[in-house]
């Protein structure tokens, strides 16, 4: 009876994870790597074909939201308003919260318009300093020309005021 | 540059690194310079990684990433690390790391490259990457990385290198016992159990209360106490498998060893107390359904006849349904529920990409009997590889139906142009944008002309320059050439009037010249936006045709590489979904089979039992017979 531990003592003595070393394991994972890179590479071209389909460079604006520490603003909300239109309204997750601090930007909204002026407004929902609700406007008349206009949305942090502030930009 | 890379590389090591790990000692926010940079970290940072490298990919298409070329390209590599595509990663990395990278990024990568592989499983693999590492990592990496060095040594059965590399080294609390462990694993394998026994000793000994080092504690106990057991020391292994806490991961297995030492030094009595303690817990252990039989083996030997016979009848009985059950289990996965189920219940997980494991067991029967399979890492990485085929493939059935919309866009559109057409060169023909464009140069010209020679009656009103056309001729007049006191008043008049026209022009001159220059300015950019206006409708009217056959073209080739792909991620689901069909299975049947051989020994041990009893009563009766 005593055989069946010699099982147990060579298990408990493995202190490393087993690798996977059999064949089937290994061919079925460089299967799911080529489809995976078959799959992203044809991603890309829908992609590309989605956006310039859709948002033409000539006519296209995209808006991105960017954020830097974010001491004093606990973003929850941000609702953007093209020529008095609401077009995006996003609530974001933690997670995104997060992203933005690290310095992701997020596209929070592509659009098509014409050339000409424009006016964009920002409204920025969260907590402001103390965990307050905290809501504030921006907002930018720009001009749109030939070729793709990129508008940053910016939270940022003032330390002398210790304030959050936010304000419209093109993004040279 | 070298900055630039290393914070990139900063990012991809926050990938690598546990997520606690990461949140801690994550790096600072990255300054981005292009937005689509931004838009890509983002997603990364999301755990979104799949759409981070699709955006990548796009962005480095367009050159759109003017800023951050470098750090894209190993942000690149670290993405295709944490969606499981290590080989990719590789021949990013080694790009990037051949020439004149500094030792320090060349050295980190490799590193955090061998960490992936190795949590992968790819043990040879990762010793590669281990072994292109140059000089001595920083601090921080330096104890990680000897300790997986010795991980991999000891995986491949070098256990010289391995007690060569732990030996001796002084590391940071905490590292230094996990070495102790991995030096004791290592000597103990090679043979040399006295030494070996001695590290794993101290490491059974510590006095660190955090929950990793308990059960390094707990492990060292458990694999030293049965390393005595298995070289007949069951003296010394009584006390070391004690040490184990009752309520951790390794506690029936210790309780089972204390048992064996307590039978194999002939104290069955003190043997049942722990092997009845692990009787009553759950019998999916295998240490409990193996003190299902000592238990009564105690009980044999202790004379306790009658008791032991009924515990190995019980034995029996318990095993049977156990092995019913597993049958059940085993139909319930050929009936392809068990991967929807397990998927199911990890939906919300908040685990992402390459950290994701299923940590969350679904209610269903073959659950309880393949949760060491599910921990397991095999089964996890198949189970993975699963998801993203999954995924993979309605991704693409999403594709197939926007395609579909793409098609009809580019219809409605080719219609419109051919309809619009006519209208538009209509329109064009009748805008002259060049007749427009000089009379806007005569306007400015003349409106010069009258600043520089300050004509202040040519912006007067009609009604002014009337009155002073009217007053001009009147002083025209012959009469106005006699001499006459009535004649001389009358000029006077006339003069007086004159002067007072001329005062009111010359006062309100600037401000019409300013009115007037505003005007012009707002006709300039009238102008401009006629001329620009027309540049467009030009360029579509030239280049919409060639724009829309281009669309046309490649949704007409897109469509059926969408199709076979789709086909080629079922074949694969299907594959996958084999393959952990049979892991499962496998590990049920081998649970069958242990139970088989328990069942097997209940039998014989039984019918020895029942042997001895009719041999003593036979004895008994003899002797009664002869009295």
């Amino acid at each position: 009876m005593k055989r069946l531990l010699g099982v147990m003592a060579s298990v408990a003595l493995l202190a490393v994870p087993a690798a996977a070393d059999d064949n089937t394991a290994r061919a079925l994972d460089s299967e799911v790597a080529d489809l995976k890179k078959e799959v992203l590479a044809l991603n890309r071209e829908l992609f590309l074909l989605e956006e310039e389909l859709l948002f033409p460079a000539n006519s296209q604006v995209a808006l991105f939201v960017s954020m830097d520490v974010g001491d004093f603003f606990a973003l929850d909300a941000v609702q953007v308003k093209i020529d008095g239109k609401e077009v995006a309204n996003y609530l974001y997750s933690e997670r995104e919260v997060e992203a933005l601090i690290r310095g992701g930007v997020h596209r929070i909204h592509i659009d098509n318009l014409k050339s000409g002026d424009h006016e964009i407004v920002a409204f920025f929902t969260g907590k402001g300093p103390q965990g307050r609700d905290y809501k504030r406007g921006a907002e930018l008349t720009f001009e749109k020309g030939l070729g793709a206009k990129y508008m940053e949305l910016r939270i940022s942090d003032r330390q002398s005021k210790l304030q959050p502030e936010f304000f419209i930009s093109e993004w040279e | 540059m070298t900055r630039r890379i290393l914070t990139a590389l900063a990012l991809v090591c926050a990938l690598v690194a546990p997520p606690l790990a990461a949140d801690e000692d994550g790096p600072g926010p990255v300054v981005v310079r292009d937005p689509h940079y931004g838009e890509v970290l983002f997603h990364f940072y999301k755990g979104d990684y799949f759409s981070a490298i699709v955006r990548l990919a796009a962005a480095q298409e367009r050159e759109q990433l003017v800023h951050h070329d470098d750090e894209a390209e190993l942000l690149r590599g670290g993405l295709a690390l944490s969606y499981g595509q290590h080989e990719e990663a590789h021949q990013i990395f080694r790009k990037l790391l051949d020439g004149n990278t500094a030792p320090e990024v060349r050295d980190r990568t490799w590193f955090f490259l061998a960490k992936i592989r190795y949590q992968r499983g790819f043990v040879d693999a990762a010793a590669d990457a281990l072994a292109a590492i140059g000089d001595e990592l920083p601090k921080d990496l330096e104890p990680e990385r000897r300790m997986l060095q010795s991980q991999v040594y000891i995986e491949q059965e070098r256990f010289d290198e391995a007690i060569e590399l732990l030996d001796g080294w002084r590391g940071p609390a905490g590292w230094v016992d996990y070495a102790r462990f991995n030096l004791g694993v290592a000597l103990v394998r090679k043979g040399e159990f006295a030494e070996g026994a001695n590290w794993l000793d101290r490491v059974g000994r510590l006095s660190d209360d955090r929950p990793e080092m308990l059960g390094l504690r707990d492990k060292a106990n458990v694999a030293l106490g049965y390393t005595w057991l298995q070289n007949d020391q069951p003296a010394r292994a009584r006390p070391i498998l004690q040490r184990v806490r009752l309520n951790g991961p390794f506690s029936n297995k210790a309780l089972l060893g204390v048992g064996w030492a307590d039978s194999d030094r002939g104290n069955y009595r003190a043997a049942l107390t722990p092997w009845t303690e692990l009787s009553d817990r759950n019998l999916l252990d295998a240490a409990v359904q193996e003190s299902l039989l000592a238990v009564p083996y105690a009980l044999g030997k202790l004379d306790a006849t009658r008791q032991a016979a009924a515990r190995y009848e019980d034995a029996i009985v318990a095993f049977a349904n156990e092995q019913q059950r597993i049958e059940d289990a085993i139909a319930g996965i050929e009936s392809g529920e068990m991967i929807n189920r397990l998927l199911e219940s990890t939906a919300e997980s908040e685990a992402i990409g390459w950290y994701w494991r299923l940590d969350a067991m679904p209610d269903a029967t073959e659950s309880r009997y393949l949760y060491l399979l599910m921990a397991g890492h095999r089964f996890q990485e198949a189970l993975k590889n699963y998801r993203d085929v999954l995924e993979l493939r309605n991704n693409l059935l999403e594709w197939k139906d926007k395609v579909t919309v793409f098609q009809a866009m580019i219809d409605t559109r080719k219609a419109g142009y051919t309809e619009r057409l006519p209208r538009i060169e209509a329109g064009l023909e009748a805008a002259d944008i060049d007749a427009l464009r000089a009379r806007h140069a005569t306007l400015e010209a003349r409106l010069n002309r009258i600043e520089s020679e300050r004509d202040l009656f040519a912006l007067a009103s009609k009604r002014e320059r009337q009155l002073v056309e009217e007053l001009d001729l009147a002083a025209e007049h012959p009469t106005f050439a006699l001499s006459a006191p009535e004649v001389d008043d009358a000029r006077r008049r006339l003069e007086l009037m004159r002067g007072v026209l001329q005062w009111r022009a010359e006062k309100d001159f600037d401000a019409r010249v300013w009115r007037q220059r505003k005007l012009l300015r707002e006709t300039t950019r009238a102008v401009a936006l006629a001329e620009r206006a027309r540049l467009a409708v030009d360029d579509t009217r030239i280049n919409e045709p060639s724009r829309l056959v281009d669309f046309d073209h490649r949704v007409i080739q897109l469509t059926p590489r969408i199709d076979a792909k789709i086909a080629e991620l079922e074949l694969s689901l299907g594959a996958q979904r084999a393959y952990l069909h049979g892991l499962a299975i496998e590990a049920l049947r081998e649970q069958q089979r242990r139970l088989d051989t328990y069942t097997v020994q209940a039998r014989f041990a039984l019918a020895a039992v029942y042997d001895r009893a009719t041999a003593a009563r036979n004895d008994a009766e003899s002797s009664e017979a002869a009295q």
